[in-house]
């Protein structure tokens, strides 16, 4: 064997580095390009993406490079290229992860550029994904989908069942659906209701009975009390009690659309964004607003929106800047509505977003505060932690294993311990900014 | 019986140059040596140390991921002793380990005994037991969701044939651990099953003759002559075995998320939930360490018992 020399040996060892790096830079994305991410779960969900980049291509004549990810790994994926600065110039957001992002710095406030951008139409977003889109009074995404939920119904099973339709636009009351959804169900072949045993479809309970997570401020957890805590209940009892709701057989898998598509089930709680998948069902069906408790009927609006990450700068900044209203401009919000995939955030887009289903007009009206209501989703810095603590203990009272006051004092202390750790987030956000 | 150890080197040295030694590292054998080991020793390096030693850094910092760390000193270890989650996750693996290793070795070195049974096809049945491990735990967790639905699913549909009512498995508080428990046996026992086909038929078959002209049973043979000549594969099954049910994740965030309550919430899920889904870097590196801590540990108790206990013969 050739006796291989030191020379030699860091003569290969430098020509493989040279070799990685010229690999690396191959895959870098090219300078110029409109690069941005977005989830993408199905293949109908891809063709809508791509026709948004073709529009950025055609509106800014660059090539147009979306980062697409199935959205369980969305957020992961996220974070590493936010953290290897690997992240396109634009980055879609849920709302719900946007004060997550902001409070620790990971994208940049926006407000400098609407300042500069005096054409930049504002007001032309429902004001739900602007209190969605801002955290510490300053605005860090503009949307491209808002939506309150709604209640699904089964026509075909109401009519058979011989139940007149409910008011397309006056909310029935938390009594009388309760009535109904007892008088629809018939186990183990029929149930009257169906949602998913999570904090998401709770808040929209909670919120209509004057109820919250957490104050106003965010310092103190408010889950115990008497407003939050009967609406719970309420919820708690349609599962375990009335038993109105199809059994639960997995807490991962459960999912309120897949049973209400089994065409067994009379009304299911969710948002428009379900839409798409429903109009596949094969009988008869419609949506209403949502029932209305003791403060009226303001369930959880929740929406996306797009950001720019905080390394961002320079001219990218400019460019970025310039493909974020591209992607929310009202050209590219009804290419998203007429798929059918949600609400989109601008007034303007909105008539894209047809039905069916006939009473689909009734999102806009709700958005718009004429018909019932809705309610931002309040969440805090910390919320993926919040939504973890929560998901641990609350589904065991939809299984009728603890009850919800020892529930909700186990959670209490715990989720005041987050709201203080939100509180630092907030403070060291502060920080930075001042 | 006694322990053979490596015969004594016997070739001759290389002559030395006339101009002096060659130094050992230019020595062409220690060369080869090297590159023969360099890919894996490059990938345990990157993929092992670095990230070992990383953690040990991180441990040290509070980091978001985003912004810059500041120095934590042993903070994020302090956070461990009062954290009633961290107590728990390490519960439940432990609880896991516990029942699902000697399972796992049981079933594995029962279907080992049974194709040693000079059955034909053996290399088909083989294969087919060894089909579980070759699947992805993603696919296979899925279909054993299936086959745990309360209502309608295969396991319950057996017990009720037998009259009897199975549980919720998966949202029971008692039974949620041990049905991700059965699925990671079934899952892993193909592994152990093999590596222990291997050790049984590397067994001279004249020591089993010997055992029957002294007039062992089936039992003394099986006591006095497998599972000594068998100990060396036994060790290595239990050693990565317990390694690997130490770093149970995946399973369980697909089959349960960790619930209900945390009654399946592993170390690894809680250390991946506090790293990338609550951006707590310093302390899921403080819970790494732990971890790391814990299976050096466990394995070197097992390699101190293992001199008294593994036999070693060719």
């Amino acid at each position: 064997m050739k006796e291989l020399s030191r020379r030699s040996f860091l003569k290969y060892t430098g020509a493989a580095a040279a070799a990685s790096g010229l690999l690396t830079a191959c895959s870098s994305t090219p300078k110029g390009a409109a690069t941005w991410s977005m989830w993408s779960s199905s293949p109908a969900e891809r063709k809508v993406w791509e026709a948004f980049s073709e529009y950025v291509q055609q509106q800014l004549k660059v090539e147009s490079i979306p980062s697409l990810t199935p959205s369980g790994g969305y957020p992961t994926k996220l974070d590493l290229q936010l953290v290897s600065g690997t992240a396109g110039l634009v980055t879609a957001l849920n709302g719900t992860l946007i004060p997550t992002y902001a409070a620790r710095g990971a994208h940049r406030p926006l407000d400098d550029l609407l300042a500069a951008d005096p054409d930049f139409e504002l007001d032309d977003f429902y004001p739900a994904i602007r209190k969605i889109s801002t955290f510490n009074n300053q605005t860090y995404g503009i949307g491209f989908d808002v939506a309150p939920t709604v209640l699904y119904y089964n026509k075909t099973l109401l009519a058979k069942a011989g139940v007149p339709p409910p008011s397309r636009t006056e909310p029935m009351t938390w009594a009388t659906f309760r009535e109904l959804a007892k008088e629809l169900t018939r186990p183990p072949d029929q149930y009257g209701f169906t949602c998913a045993p999570a904090i998401d479809d709770l808040v929209s309970w909670i919120y209509c009975a004057g109820g919250n997570v957490m104050n106003d401020e965010g310092t103190v957890s408010t889950l115990d009390a008497p407003e939050a805590s009967q609406a719970i209940q309420f919820v708690i009892d349609l599962f375990v009690k009335d038993k109105v709701t199809p059994p639960i057989s997995n807490l991962v898998t459960e999912s309120s659309s897949a049973n209400f598509m089994e065409g067994n089930v009379a009304f299911m709680q969710n948002g428009p964004w379900q839409v798409v998948n429903i109009r596949k069902a094969k009988f008869d069906w419609d949506v209403i607003p949502f029932p209305a408790g003791p403060v009226g009927s303001t369930p959880r609006v929740s929406g996306s929106a797009f950001a720019i990450p905080s390394g961002v700068k320079g001219d990218d900044l400019q460019f970025a800047w310039k493909l974020l209203k591209t992607l929310t401009s009202t050209g590219a919000l009804d290419i998203y509505a007429k798929a059918g995939r949600n609400n989109p955030a601008r007034l303007s887009a909105g008539s894209a977003f047809k039905p069916p289903p006939d009473n689909l007009g009734v999102v806009q009206e709700i958005l718009a505060g004429k018909v019932a209501g809705g309610h931002p989703f309040d969440v805090t810095t910390n919320w993926n932690q919040v939504k973890q603590l929560l998901g641990q203990d609350l589904p065991r009272t939809f299984l009728g294993q603890v009850s919800v006051p020892d529930a909700l004092n186990g959670l209490k202390p715990r989720l005041d311990v987050l709201m203080k750790q939100h509180q630092d987030n907030i403070r060291q956000a502060e920080a930075r900014k001042g | 019986m006694a322990v053979d150890t490596l015969p004594a080197r016997t070739a001759p040295r290389p002559q030395a140059a006339p101009a002096g030694p060659t130094p050992r590292w230019r020595n062409k054998e220690t060369i080869a040596a090297w590159l023969f080991i360099l890919p894996s020793l490059i990938g345990f390096l990157i993929f092992t140390a670095g990230p070992v030693l990383a953690a040990g850094v991180i441990s040290l910092l509070n980091w978001n991921l985003f912004s810059s760390p500041t120095f934590a000193g042993l903070k994020n270890f302090a956070r461990l002793g009062p954290d009633p989650t961290f107590w728990s996750a390490l519960g439940n693996t432990a609880y896991f380990t516990l029942v699902s290793v000697p399972l796992t070795i049981l079933v594995s070195l029962g279907l080992a005994l049974l194709l040693n049974q000079g059955l034909s096809r053996i290399a088909v049945f083989r294969s087919l037991l060894l089909l579980p491990y070759a699947t992805i735990t993603v696919a296979v967790a899925f279909v054993w969701i299936w086959l745990y639905i309360p209502h309608g699913g295969l396991a319950n549909t057996v017990l009720g044939w037998f009259g009897i009512n199975g549980p919720a498995w998966l949202i029971s508080d008692f039974w949620a651990m041990p049905a991700l428990i059965a699925m990671s046996v079934w899952k892993s026992f193909g592994f152990g099953m093999v590596v222990f086909l291997a050790g049984l038929q590397a067994i001279p078959q004249q020591l089993y003759e010997a055992a029957r002209v002294d007039g062992s049973s089936a039992w003394q043979s099986f006591r006095n002559v497998t599972l000594p000549m068998l100990s060396p594969a036994l060790f290595f099954v239990i050693v990565t075995s317990i390694i690997g049910s130490f770093q149970v994740f995946d399973q369980a965030l697909i089959m349960t998320n960790g619930g209900p309550g945390s009654r399946t919430t592993t170390l690894v899920m809680y250390i991946y939930r506090t790293g990338f889904e609550n951006y707590d870097q310093g302390y899921a590196a403080a819970q790494s360490l732990v971890l790391f801590g814990f299976i050096v540990v466990i394995t070197a108790a097992q390699f101190v018992l293992q001199r008294r206990l593994v036999h070693y013969d060719n």
